[in-house]
């Protein structure tokens, strides 16, 4: 497993990837939907999937003496990784906000614990579509970006929609009692990421073992 | 001992078919996989390799079947599938870097040597490299995990004379003794006439010889001309597949 991740890091990362990786910057932005933070990162996977077919990564990494389902696995564990270290890196900037602004964001839902909930369900959407779509030619990287970043994208503007609601303000807060309540919308989205993402590998695997390289 | 077993193989296009391939490989020896461009030589080595998916047929190296241990197959063998076309900007020290860390015995002097006999530099990038060159450090690659089959498919396309003349010299050396096994495809006969032991003809996706160099000459002697001289392996290969066209 560390080999996979070694090899996507050192060959098969596009450089934006790491720009992407400090757009948690944008929670200082006073005024932002937050929700566009992973937009962006979903579009760093697109870019990043894009230079590995330009660079025919599927064909090398099936040379290795690996399983070829093992392919899938190690694209799987690049997003999850660039994902995650995204999300980890957003947190000191959601704390940094709290100092610094601390009036609130006024345009959509704040840096908060539902936030990081709706981020890995996102995410585990994205995945699941974006990768079952390509490993079912491992080129097709448009078309999979498209199938998967509508509905992405769909979960995205619903969470910045809903904090604008009066029954939901619970959802775009910051004190202390509605954190907690918000907890389950984090534990949520922790299982489905996780139950996503091992669905996205078989599914997408399975695809790939009938796929002509 | 056979290293490499292939039976049944079959894989059907919309417009072209792999039709039943099946030969062998005994260890210690060279085969050329003949064909022109388009029978299902390069078809036929990524089927073996799983890199295109079989409709039927099996595959042993080393005894072993290829689908059921993948992985413990491929840590045997090296693969060189035409010139390198991966990682255009990278640096091949960064490419090495990552391949070594795949293969339990990776010989890093071994490494060294091929990269100085090829005047290999690790410090350039894949696109700085010749056609020629790309296939040398594949070649290195692949000979740097002590692999006991080597499958190369046209490793000689991109060569000058020279290169190939030593990349050939290479691959007598690397049999010589009798451990390891080369299957190599090509078009270019003249190539088998220096170091080939064992030739597998491939027409139309469909297998029409296989045997040892002097067996195959003789069975298509039956192709000349009366009076003319013993037919080689490029005029077999003319005779065989020569059209004419209606134009």
């Amino acid at each position: 497993m560390s080999n996979l991740l070694y090899k996507e890091w050192h060959l098969a990362v596009h450089s934006v990837v790491y720009l992407f990786l400090l757009i948690g910057a944008l929670l200082l932005v006073p005024a932002y939907p937050y929700g566009m933070i992973f937009f962006f990162g979903c579009l760093g996977l697109y870019f990043t999937s894009q230079f590995a077919r330009e660079n025919s990564d599927a064909f090398y990494t099936a040379t290795l003496p690996i399983k070829k389902r093992h392919v899938v696995k190690s694209k799987c564990l690049l997003f999850v990784s660039i994902e995650i270290a995204q999300l980890i890196i957003c947190i000191p900037f959601s704390i940094i906000r709290l100092w610094t602004l601390p009036d609130g964001n006024p345009v959509g839902i704040e840096a908060n614990v539902a936030y990081f909930g709706f981020g890995l369900i996102v995410y585990a959407i994205f995945n699941f579509l974006y990768l079952t779509v390509l490993f079912q030619s491992a080129y097709q990287v448009g078309k999979a970006f498209v199938i998967a970043i509508i509905p992405a994208t769909a979960v995205i503007a619903l969470m910045e929609y809903s904090v604008h609601l009066p029954s939901f303000t619970w959802l775009d807060s910051l004190q202390t009692g509605d954190l907690i309540r918000q907890l389950p919308i984090l534990g949520i989205g922790i299982l489905i990421y996780i139950v996503g993402n091992i669905l996205t590998y078989r599914v997408a695997s399975k695809r790939f073992e009938h796929v002509d390289l | 001992m056979r290293l490499l077993e292939v039976e049944g193989l079959t894989k059907k296009y919309p417009k072209f078919t792999l039709k039943n391939v099946s030969f062998s490989l005994e260890q210690g020896r060279i085969m050329g996989l003949i064909g022109k461009n388009g029978a299902g030589k390069s078809t036929t080595l990524k089927s073996m390799l799983n890199m295109v998916c079989p409709d039927k047929g099996t595959i042993k190296m080393l005894g072993h079947d290829f689908r059921q241990d993948e992985e413990s197959c491929k840590q045997n063998i090296g693969v060189v599938l035409g010139s390198i076309q991966f990682y255009q900007d990278k640096k091949l020290q960064t490419i090495t870097g990552v391949t070594k860390r795949f293969y339990q015995n990776w010989d890093d002097a071994a490494y060294r040597k091929y990269m100085s006999m090829f005047e290999l530099d690790e410090q350039k990038q894949v696109k700085q490299l010749s056609e020629g060159m790309k296939v040398k450090y594949l070649i290195a690659l692949a000979l740097s995990h002590d692999a006991k089959l080597l499958i190369f498919d046209e490793p000689t396309s991109g060569l000058d004379p020279v290169a190939r003349e030593d990349l050939l010299e290479l691959f007598q050396q690397l049999v010589k003794d009798g451990k390891r096994s080369i299957l190599f495809s090509t078009h270019i006969t003249s190539d088998l006439d220096k170091c080939a032991d064992d030739i597998t003809y491939i027409k139309n996706g469909e297998i029409i010889a296989s045997a040892d160099k002097a067996s195959f000459i003789q069975t298509f002697q039956s192709l000349k001309a009366p009076g003319e001289d013993s037919l080689n392996l490029e005029e077999i290969m003319v005779r065989n597949e020569r059209g004419t066209y209606n134009v």
